[in-house]
This record gives C-alpha cells, sequence and structure tokens, in this order.
C-alpha cells in the first residue's frame, strides 16, 4: 500500500470514528442526563416535594421560580405504578410524565380533569391492570420505559396562598400498586 | 487514529448541543421549537432540552421561547439594561424568566427572577414595559449578574394565535437601554 493511501486510509478510519463518537454521545446525552437526574431525586416510586425553586436550587435546569414542583421518579420494573393528587381549580396545575430518554408521553392539566382529585395507573404495555378499586377520576397511562418520572406543576398565583397549595400538594403520593393496600 | 477520531467526535457534540442556540421557529429575539419535550423531537433537539431545559413540557401544554439576543441582535449582558414591552401574550398563563449561562437561576440580593402574567403591573393600556439588569426602577423589574445570561418565555396552555402561527405572534420586544 502506497503512502498516500495509507494517509486516506488514516482519515477514513478516523472520520468514521468521530462520527460513531459523535451519534453515540448525541443518543447516550439525553439519557444518562435523565439517570442522574432520577437518581439525585432520591428513591423511585414515592414523591418527592421540591421547595419553591430559587438561586441556589440545582436539582434541574431552568426552573420556574413561579412554580412548586413535586415529583415521582418511577421504576415500573416492580410493578405498575399507582399516583393520586388533589387537583386545585383556582391556580395552573399538571401532572406530566417523562419516560427514560427524556420525552414528555403524558400531561392533563386541572382544566382537563373534572373533580378535584385524580388518580393515575401507569404500566409498561403487556404488563396486566392491577385489582381497582372505585376512583372518581382515573387515568391508565401506559408508559414507553421502566424508568422515567412524573412531574406535578403547581403555580403560585397568589403569594398569600402559598402556603396552603403547598398543604395541597403534599396530599399526593406514588407508590407501586404492589406496595399499597389491596382493595376491597 | 482512535484517539484523534474520539476527540473531533466529543468536541462535534460539545458544539452542537452545548453552544448550540435553541433553534427552530424565531419571532424577533424569541426562538422556540415546537417539538422540544416530545418523542418527535430529533435527537440534537432532544439532547439540547436534556441540557437546557430537561423535562420541558411538549407544546400542546407549553411553549417556550427563549431569547439569548436583543432585538437588533445583541448577545444579552448583564452588564447592560434592557427593556422588555409588550402586551399579554396569548396564553392562559405566561412569565418571563432569567437565567445564567448555567441555565440556573441568577443570584441576586432582591430574590426576584421572573415577572408574571400574575404579578406584573400594567399600563391603563394593558400594555407592560419590564426592566431587566441595572438597578431596580419600579416593580417590573428582573435583575441579572454582570455575565451572559437568556430570558425564557413560558406559555401555559397557549392560545390558539401562538399555536397556529408561533412565528408571527404578538410576543414582547426586548431593546438594548443602556450599556455600561
Amino acid at each position: 500500500m502506497s503512502r498516500q493511501n495509507e494517509w486516506a486510509m488514516w482519515i477514513a478510519a478516523t472520520i468514521a470514528v468521530a462520527v460513531l463518537v459523535h451519534v453515540v454521545t448525541i443518543y447516550a446525552l439525553p439519557r444518562r442526563i435523565m439517570a442522574r437526574t432520577l437518581r439525585r431525586m432520591g428513591p423511585p416510586n414515592t414523591i418527592h416535594f421540591a421547595k419553591r425553586p430559587d438561586e441556589t436550587s440545582r436539582g434541574v435546569v431552568s426552573p420556574s421560580p413561579d412554580l412548586l414542583y413535586s415529583a415521582c421518579p418511577f421504576d415500573l420494573s416492580k410493578g405498575p405504578l399507582k399516583i393520586t393528587a388533589s387537583v386545585p381549580h383556582s391556580t395552573y396545575w399538571s401532572v406530566s410524565g417523562f419516560d427514560a430518554a427524556t420525552n414528555n408521553f403524558f400531561v392533563r392539566n386541572d382544566q382537563q380533569i373534572a373533580g378535584d382529585s385524580i388518580e393515575i395507573i401507569a404500566l409498561r404495555p403487556g404488563m396486566p391492570l392491577p385489582p381497582l378499586d372505585a376512583a372518581p377520576v382515573r387515568v391508565i397511562v401506559f408508559v414507553p420505559t421502566n424508568k422515567g418520572l412524573f412531574l406535578f406543576r403547581l403555580l403560585i398565583n397568589d403569594e398569600k396562598q402559598q402556603p396552603a397549595l403547598d398543604a395541597l400538594r403534599r396530599q399526593a403520593s406514588c407508590g407501586t400498586v404492589a406496595s399499597l393496600p389491596t382493595p376491597h | 487514529m482512535l484517539v484523534v477520531g474520539t476527540t473531533i467526535g466529543i468536541v462535534a457534540t460539545w458544539l452542537t448541543v452545548f453552544h448550540r442556540t435553541p433553534g427552530g421557529i424565531s419571532d424577533g429575539p424569541w426562538k422556540t421549537n415546537l417539538t422540544s419535550g416530545s418523542a418527535r423531537s430529533d435527537p440534537y433537539q432532544r439532547a439540547f432540552v436534556a441540557i437546557h431545559g430537561l423535562l420541558a413540557l411538549n407544546q400542546s401544554e407549553a411553549i417556550y421561547y427563549t431569547a439569548t439576543v436583543d432585538n437588533d441582535g445583541h448577545a444579552l449582558d448583564g452588564r447592560c439594561r434592557y427593556e422588555i414591552t409588550g402586551h399579554d401574550p396569548d396564553a392562559r398563563w405566561w412569565s418571563i424568566t432569567a437565567y445564567g449561562a448555567d441555565d440556573y437561576l441568577i443570584p441576586n440580593p432582591a430574590h426576584r427572577y421572573s415577572v408574571s402574567e400574575t404579578d406584573i403591573a400594567r399600563a391603563a393600556s394593558g400594555g407592560f414595559a419590564v426592566q431587566v439588569g441595572g438597578e431596580r426602577r419600579g416593580g417590573n423589574w428582573i435583575p441579572v449578574g454582570p455575565g451572559r445570561f437568556s430570558l425564557t418565555l413560558r406559555l401555559y396552555n397557549p392560545g390558539p394565535s401562538v399555536v397556529r402561527d408561533p412565528a408571527h405572534t404578538a410576543l414582547p420586544a426586548l431593546k438594548e437601554v443602556s450599556c455600561s
């Protein structure tokens, strides 16, 4: 092989490696960032109430200082997840689901829910639906990945109402259906 | 060859994601990408959002516009003072928040980070003016630090005019007033 051909081969191989590394890192970045965020939030299948975002908040980038966030990182390998929450109708409220690749696969806000509470059953496609008791508003959600996050947003539309809104959001719960009491 | 190729690949990722401007649609200095947060997002946009705006809602629920430059195209600089003027955007609720170069809220003695539909003071005409940076002048004020910063305009439950044509909806103007 001539020296010129050796150089051409070297350049082609280097470009191939560069493209491969670039594609892999672009694909992996959101998944790694999401996995790290979920780990930092704490144990899965339980709800975590974040303090109101301020300049010291480092949990998630670009937080809104006008919202109260609550999060339920989940791991569906342990079975379906049950989420319950009180829904205010005096301000913006939403619950949204994010998969392991950061995609927002589900969202409901207060204007889309008729009652004052909601129950969400989250499960992977193919998982059998667990036995359920009666619930005023229940949503069944099929989740694309085993791990991910349900995130509650609650707008503080009146500073004086913050304690009441904080108390309301703390009524939310999440856990694997297997760990919850069996319905009668 | 492996070392050089890997280095080039990582640098390319760094440049395309960390130094990428929020792409997609522009409306004055405000930029948005309607696939943010959704599974329709391309890998570059998904990586960009993961780094700069993780857990963004999809466009059916919220649209996020980001400004890193003013109306004249100059990069936002904390040593300058800016004015945001306009009327309420078409949305159920909106806010404008300042973020530092690290994408977190900017430390300031007043602990003020945003203005919103809820707390903004409006003129009799319904319009508003918000000062960004500099010393406080009135209630509509967002302090920023001395370095580069960005502004995020959140539109929760965006109205039909925004959803129909997000590049030509009436968004606030962002103009430099003075620079020290």
